[in-house]
């Protein structure tokens, strides 16, 4: 079980950064260099509001999902991993 | 960043012309305002040289005399406008709207999509507003309320019963994950795009100058594939308001081509539309901030 949420989690942290990387401006940021913990925001990855609006657009697009509860967004939107995360558990739902 | 808002004027002189207002109707509130305005020209130096940002671009030929009687004709449109926007909003006064591109902003409403509006601070943006919230959609303003009180006030923005609510760009990832699940479900979402307040912006050709534009306005419309519609408003009459929203856009990014520079030909579509209506209406732009760069 615990074995099959990693392989879930590791397939949708690959995809992730393979949208991140064709839809934002990242230049020379290969998906592969891409760290798990990364942050997103700010530091690591650098992106910022106006990328925000992608990254939601993606989520809806290519998860059929979004993020309504505004006091959470700053923990799923932390890094590669919490986004994952919060795409494994309501993909579920 | 934190805005000082400033506005000209205290709580005496707005309830003196609002008393006024109810006393001797509009064009007795108005006849004042020739006065006031001759005191604000004079001592209000701020005032004045924000204006002047706008007016020495405006009327380039003119000289220096002609520009500060341009200043003057902007202040007592600008009063009137207030008055205006007073009577209409909290005094129940009913002002003629026509909509310029009626039958276009109908197909836009029926097809049910979210879309977004940009206007600027031209006319009386917020007789416009009025009628935004009349569409049964919920609208969303992208503003902090600091920069300007008034208008949250009289338009009881964020009140339960009011179906206007604001998204401000200084919460969480400048409100862009609110405005794009705003669109999502069919709202709209209303930009001011003649100021960037300090937010991700563009320099674009207005007025003979190279001015800063906010362009987040128009990536929202281009991620989220809605439709962005150019809405401006201006006196055309006592009591009779024209809105503009023949200006309706489908920006789609471009795969190869930098965003930044889609990003730019569509902020030159809107500061096209802007200049047209400033020469066509020249004292009811009310930008009163200098965003030209400085060469």
């Amino acid at each position: 079980m615990h074995q099959e949420k990693e392989e879930k989690l590791k397939s949708i942290r690959k995809k992730l950064k393979e949208l991140l990387v064709a839809n934002l401006s990242l230049e020379g940021v290969k998906p592969e260099n891409i760290k798990d913990d990364e942050i997103l925001f700010g530091e690591g990855l650098g992106l910022d509001s106006l990328d925000a609006v992608e990254i939601v657009v993606l989520l809806q697009r290519n998860f059929g999902l979004e993020v309504k509860d505004m006091s959470e967004g700053k923990k799923i939107f932390y890094s590669v991993n919490t986004l994952a995360e919060y795409i494994y558990e309501n993909a579920k739902k | 960043m934190k805005k000082q808002n400033k506005r000209r004027g205290n709580d005496f002189g707005f309830n003196f012309f609002k008393i006024l207002t109810h006393c001797a109707g509009l064009r007795g509130a108005y006849g004042f305002l020739y006065i006031v305005c001759i005191y604000y020209l004079l001592f209000d130096f701020t005032a004045v040289k924000a204006a002047m940002a706008y007016v020495a671009r405006r009327f380039p030929k003119d000289n220096i005399l002609f520009k500060y009687f341009h200043v003057y004709k902007l202040f007592v449109s600008q009063g009137k406008q207030l008055i205006d926007r007073y009577a209409a909003v909290e005094a129940g006064k009913v002002f003629d709207i026509t909509l310029q591109g009626y039958d276009e902003f109908c197909d836009l409403l029926k097809s049910g999509k979210g879309f977004v509006v940009v206007g600027a601070h031209v006319g009386n943006w917020q007789v416009a507003m009025t009628i935004l919230r009349d569409l049964q959609k919920t609208v969303y303003l992208i503003m902090r309320p600091e920069d300007n009180p008034a208008a949250f006030e009289s338009l009881k923005v964020g009140k339960n019963e009011a179906h206007l609510k604001f998204i401000s760009p200084d919460g969480f990832l400048g409100g862009m994950v609110e405005a794009t699940n705003a669109l999502t479900h069919g709202g709209v979402v209303c930009f001011l795009g003649d100021r960037h307040y300090g937010f991700d912006n563009v320099g674009i050709k207005f007025l003979g100058g190279e001015a800063l534009f906010p362009y987040g306005a128009f990536h929202l419309a281009a991620c989220t594939r809605a439709p962005l519609v150019v809405l401006l408003s201006a006196k055309i009459a006592h009591e009779h308001y024209e809105l503009d929203a023949r200006k309706i856009f489908s920006f789609r990014y471009e795969s190869g081509s930098d965003k930044k520079e889609q990003l730019k030909k569509w902020v030159q579509k809107y500061a096209h539309a802007l200049e047209n209506y400033v020469h066509k209406y020249p004292y009811q732009c009310f930008l009163f901030h200098d965003i030209w760069v400085k060469r």
